[in-house]
């Protein structure tokens, strides 16, 4: 095979777009470490519905609204979007309560296991629901922005623009939230402590609430993206959840902050894969992004078990 | 007959709840006999999934090792299964990448040698970790092992799998279904009492008292991760043997069963008969065959043909519905450990005290009263 000429920039730029996918799904995976205290292994598949969701809407929002756009999307997709995180939100929030809160006696191990019977029955009924085909949201294929490919050499579609900026949009919401609010101070004094904060007067039941309809929009958002960017698949979510887990370990498990930085080097990393192999530094191609994350994971924990930005302990 | 009588109400039949779960698969067992005897179902598909629950039945016993003997979360059970059916297809299948074609022996002996030393590789870095972290670790170490099967074509033949792999001892003077059949039974019996013998020794109590408080354990001198590190390979070694048996019962491998949802359901196999239980494990495993097998009849019927369901997702929703329902409402699952670890010569003397000798040994009336350290 001839290696096609790419220049570097080009992969960094799908980096970015990948990263920002995986800082979305992280902060919540993370949030529901910290604040309920499992590894949430639906949180993949709770991606997958709210793609598959926010496709659903696109049914009836496109005959709505024509084909009207802004931005360089069509303006449905933005609603379908926020169709999307609603419907996630709202779904997470009944599972905390139908199976999470009842399960008896619960350790974080029960949890586990429970959210796999979770993340296979969202996996069922989406199959059921929307079959096993892959799909698409119907946005009109664009090409590169011209400017930025005849100054910089690189291909940089609207829609990816769309993506990178509407998650700096929402994690910078989110960042408010948790500073600016009593809400995010009463979320972070949880996570920090659950048992002072309950003991404080914080009603936990509220931020838990909170954790499980943020956590769920913003996974919402990654899978949207995410089949805005390749396809709508009954199992995309699944598929990316490692890599999700690797930045969350990386960033330091429970800290919000952490899985912002760890999703962004993970999401980097996945894509720069055929660079440095390219480069020599690593001997597998694109082929391992995947498995080369999960072995930065292993490595982390390894040296650091408490994460890039975890507590020390 | 008496004798026989007290040996069921004492080794397996604790109380009235597992009395009823025995009945019922007896009633099972005996439908299935008198299907077979009507000619409603073949007694060729029958011995095939009795191949098949027994190589189930070897997966949980591996899994119990890990999880229920020493708590180690090891989500790569398809992973270590993988090695042991790619060791046993690459070397005696003559139209294997390698080509070698050699004596299934070769095949057995390579899947123990091979997983034991994987078991090493990945236990090293993740055995030292806590529960949940474990859990991912092996998790993407095992999707890191699939990838890997399904790249290296040259080594392994990817996506399209191996065919050709010989039929374990054709000479036996049984058709190739009740061979394999029953071997699968004696393999079960030899690992079943292997397992049932060290989990009585001291080398199980210590597994035993890691799982509820390794803390303990270590105040006690223990090395802990020693410990847990053998029950590591142990369990890995005897999943990887269910791979070797698996490819020489299907004749067939290709990666597509590496997938994270054949660990899962071993998971289910071991949660829903009991963790910690060897005699759990192995009905367990017969439970979630007749899940997903039964599901298959399903297709058939044409009724739900006519619905135009597919049934695949369905089953997917039973087996997370399932899991579910588990966690909530019998996390003990059907058999629960009771008092494996006590030698039956110990438990007389201990229960001399009024009991009669043919009765079966009073609930809790031991120290060491297990499942209950969750």
């Amino acid at each position: 095979m001839i290696p096609l000429q790419i220049s570097p920039f080009q992969y960094v730029a799908n980096g970015v777009v990948f990263s920002s996918i995986i800082v979305l799904a992280a902060i919540g995976l993370s949030l529901v470490y910290s604040i309920a205290d499992f590894a949430n292994f639906a949180h993949g598949d709770l991606m997958t519905v709210g793609a598959f969701s926010a496709l659903f809407s696109v049914g009836f929002l496109r005959p709505m609204l024509g084909d009207a756009g802004v931005f360089g999307l069509p303006l449905w997709f933005f609603l379908a979007l926020a169709f999307g995180m609603g419907a996630a939100a709202v779904i997470s929030v009944i599972t905390d309560r139908v199976v999470y809160q009842p399960v008896k006696g619960a350790d974080s191990i029960g949890l586990l296991i429970s959210s796999i019977g979770v993340a296979l029955v969202y996996r069922a009924l989406v199959f059921l629901s929307f079959g096993t085909e892959a799909e698409r949201y119907g946005v009109p294929r664009q090409g590169p922005i011209p400017w930025v490919r005849e100054t910089l050499g690189i291909a940089v579609t609207p829609r990816n623009l769309v993506v990178v900026t509407l998650t700096i949009v929402l994690v910078t919401a989110l960042h408010l939230t948790l500073t600016r609010t009593t809400l995010g101070r009463k979320m972070r004094a949880t996570a920090d402590n659950a048992d002072l904060a309950r003991v404080s007067g914080i009603r936990t039941s509220e931020v838990i609430l909170a954790m499980w309809l943020i956590g769920g929009a913003l996974a919402a958002a990654g899978g949207v993206f995410l089949g805005l960017e390749e396809l709508v698949r009954p199992r995309m979510g699944f598929d990316i959840l490692l890599i999700v887990f690797a930045a969350v370990i990386l960033g330091g498990i429970g800290s919000v902050y952490g899985a912002m930085l760890g999703g962004l080097v993970i999401g980097m990393v996945h894509e720069l894969v055929p660079l440095f192999n390219q480069w020599g530094i690593i001997p597998v191609g694109s082929r391992y992004a995947a498995a080369v994350a999960f072995v930065i994971m292993v490595a982390i924990l390894l040296v650091r078990p408490s994460g890039i930005a975890g507590d020390s302990g | 007959m008496s004798a026989v009588s007290s040996w069921v109400s004492e080794t397996l039949v604790r109380d009235a709840t597992e009395r009823r779960i025995f009945a019922t698969l007896g009633l099972i067992t005996l439908l299935l006999v008198v299907g077979v005897l009507t000619g409603v179902i073949g007694p060729r598909f029958l011995l095939f999934q009795i191949a098949l629950v027994g190589m189930y039945a070897l997966l949980s016993l591996g899994l119990n090792v890990q999880w229920g003997y020493a708590g180690l979360i090891n989500f790569s059970v398809a992973a270590f299964w993988g090695i042991g059916a790619y060791c046993a297809a690459l070397l005696t299948a003559p139209n294997s990448p390698l080509g070698l074609g050699l004596h299934p022996v070769f095949g057995f002996l390579a899947a123990i040698v091979v997983s034991a030393f994987i078991a090493v590789l990945i236990g090293i870095p993740t055995l030292r970790l806590r529960e949940d972290y474990l859990a991912i670790a092996s998790l993407g170490l095992a999707e890191v092992i699939r990838a890997i099967i399904l790249n290296e074509r040259r080594w392994t033949a990817g996506s399209s799998g191996i065919s050709g792999i010989p039929n374990l001892m054709s000479w036996l003077p049984l058709t190739d279904a009740a061979t394999t059949a029953a071997i699968v039974v004696v393999l079960l019996a030899v690992v079943y009492l292997f397992l049932r013998r060290v989990h009585r020794s001291p080398w199980g109590r210590v597994l035993r008292t890691i799982r509820s408080d390794e803390d303990l354990a270590k105040a006690l001198g223990k090395n802990t991760y020693q410990f847990k590190m053998q029950a590591f390979v142990i369990g890995s070694v005897i999943m990887a043997v269910a791979g070797a048996f698996y490819a020489h019962l299907n004749l067939y491998i290709d990666p597509s069963d590496l997938v994270p949802l054949t660990t899962f359901y071993i998971w289910i196999a071991v949660i829903l008969g009991g963790t910690g239980s060897n005699r759990g494990a192995v009905v367990g495993a017969a439970v979630v065959i007749a899940i997903r097998e039964g599901t298959r009849f399903l297709n058939d019927i044409g009724f739900i043909q006519t619905l135009g369901i597919d049934l695949a997702p369905l089953r997917l929703l039973f087996v997370g519905g399932l899991i579910i329902l588990i966690m909530r409402f019998r996390q003990d699952g059907l058999l629960p450990p009771k008092d494996e670890l006590i030698w039956p010569a110990a438990r007389d003397e201990s229960s001399t005290g009024g009991a009669s000798p043919s009765g079966a040994v009073p609930d809790g009336g031991t120290a060491s009263n297990g499942g209950d350290d969750r």
